[in-house]
């Protein structure tokens, strides 16, 4: 309970570091992985619905209707760090975070396809108007610009999970259980 | 981030939930409205309704977020695919979409609305993520940008090339995450020490009250989802 505020806090978060640098990710969904690894699939659940829920009500309402992408999210990352160990190496952890860039994309596009005809944000946008304009199909172009925006932006998120589990001081670590099995350092 | 903005009007002075159930309900009936006049009509509905609250703020917003959407929907629908008349209808629900729940968000106070649910005796749990989270998010955005601005004193470039901006990922966020979970032990004892996880009901103070223009507007809310639904079907 103490936890999710923060983690919904630091999705949110994200999006101002990511502006300042420019990125063409969103890293919107660190605090949902973060607290997979850290406390756990019912947890990561909670983080990702309150979160997109916040991000739909208090930031553009449109973000509403990928609340299912969030919890695809929250629940892929709590199975990974709970069974598969998934933060024990960089590769371990970008691999997975290219996996769910792609189960993502897929369960993303319908939703921009159908209800937004194909326009989300501006830079996916502009893939997808570059690669109409070469003569792809509208659903096509859809699929590829979230699938190349996704991939980007999942396995980023994983990477910035890990190096913040790296950091993770002895004594912090040590109120998360649940990190130790993530990071591969547990039973 | 959409703030509370005090007021008198109509959505202010109705009870939070039924300002989001009739949020919901002109959503819903902007999809179930028959193409291409309908999504029009009900925005023009929407709009009409968040000029009668004096809610100025929210159709800025609406017009912020909906400008650019718009020109990339004429692009793709108008430009490359001829089909104009698609944009329009995509155009008018997503605006409405935005604008009905910038308009709640922006009439409704969040306390309220935690009172409204614990009222109703929700969880305690969801009432306080919800309001947690509020108090929360604007504390770590301010924490980031103070994060920011030390770390670029210690000489982190943040502009440049595309590899620069890359490495300096982990320097802004790594100090912003750690500083988040080392409140955690704190917020976990503040909740033990007031009794979250008892048996014991909680109370309000002052729960908010519907009255005779809750009535009207729920009778409104259903009224516009019933319509678009038979406009559609007939």
């Amino acid at each position: 309970l103490a936890l999710v505020p923060l983690a919904v806090g630091i999705n949110l978060a994200m999006g101002q570091i990511v502006s300042l640098l420019a990125l063409p990710v969103y890293l919107d969904t660190v605090g949902t992985v973060l607290v997979a690894a850290l406390a756990g699939p019912w947890a990561a659940l909670a983080t990702g619905l309150v979160s997109q829920l916040i991000l739909g009500l208090f930031v553009n309402s449109v973000l509403l209707a990928f609340l299912l992408v969030q919890l695809l999210v929250a629940v892929y990352a709590g199975v990974m760090c709970c069974h598969f160990r998934v933060f024990r190496s960089a590769p371990r952890a970008g691999g997975s975070g290219l996996v769910l860039g792609i189960l993502a994309a897929s369960a993303s596009w319908p939703i921009s396809l159908l209800v937004f005809g194909g326009v989300t944000s501006p830079g996916v946008t502009l893939v997808t108007a570059v690669l109409g304009g070469l003569g792809l199909p509208l659903r096509w172009a859809v699929y590829v610009a979230s699938l190349a925006t996704d991939i980007v932006d999942k396995t980023a998120t994983f990477l910035v999970v890990y190096a913040v589990l790296s950091a993770l001081p002895g004594r912090l670590a040590g109120r998360f259980p649940a990190a130790a099995r993530a990071r591969g350092v547990a039973g | 981030v959409i703030r509370h903005v005090e007021g008198t009007g109509i959505l202010h002075r109705i009870h939070p939930l039924t300002a989001f159930g009739l949020a919901v309900s002109i959503s819903t009936s902007v999809f179930v409205a028959p193409p291409p006049l309908g999504p029009v009509a009900v925005l023009a509905g929407t709009v009409i309704l968040a000029v009668v609250s004096r809610l100025p703020s929210a159709l800025g917003r609406t017009v912020v977020v909906s400008v650019p959407f718009w020109g990339f929907l004429l692009l793709i629908h108008g430009l490359l695919r001829h089909d104009p008349g698609r944009a329009v209808v995509i155009g008018s629900r997503v605006s409405t979409v935005i604008l009905v729940f910038a308009a709640v968000v922006t009439a409704v106070q969040p306390a309220r609305l935690v009172d409204a649910l614990a009222a109703l005796r929700a969880p305690f749990s969801v009432g306080y993520v919800f309001s947690a989270t509020l108090l929360v998010v604007p504390r770590l955005r301010d924490r980031a940008r103070a994060i920011s601005e030390a770390q670029q004193c210690r000489g982190l470039r943040v502009a440049g090339s595309p590899l620069g901006r890359i490495r300096a990922v982990v320097p802004l966020t790594v100090p912003l995450v750690l500083s988040a979970l080392s409140e955690v032990d704190e917020r976990a004892v503040a909740l033990a020490t007031r009794g979250v996880g008892g048996r014991a009901v909680r109370t309000v103070l002052h729960p908010p009250n519907a009255g005779g223009l809750d009535v009207a507007m729920g009778i409104l809310g259903v009224g516009i989802l019933v319509g678009s639904f038979f406009w559609r079907v007939g």
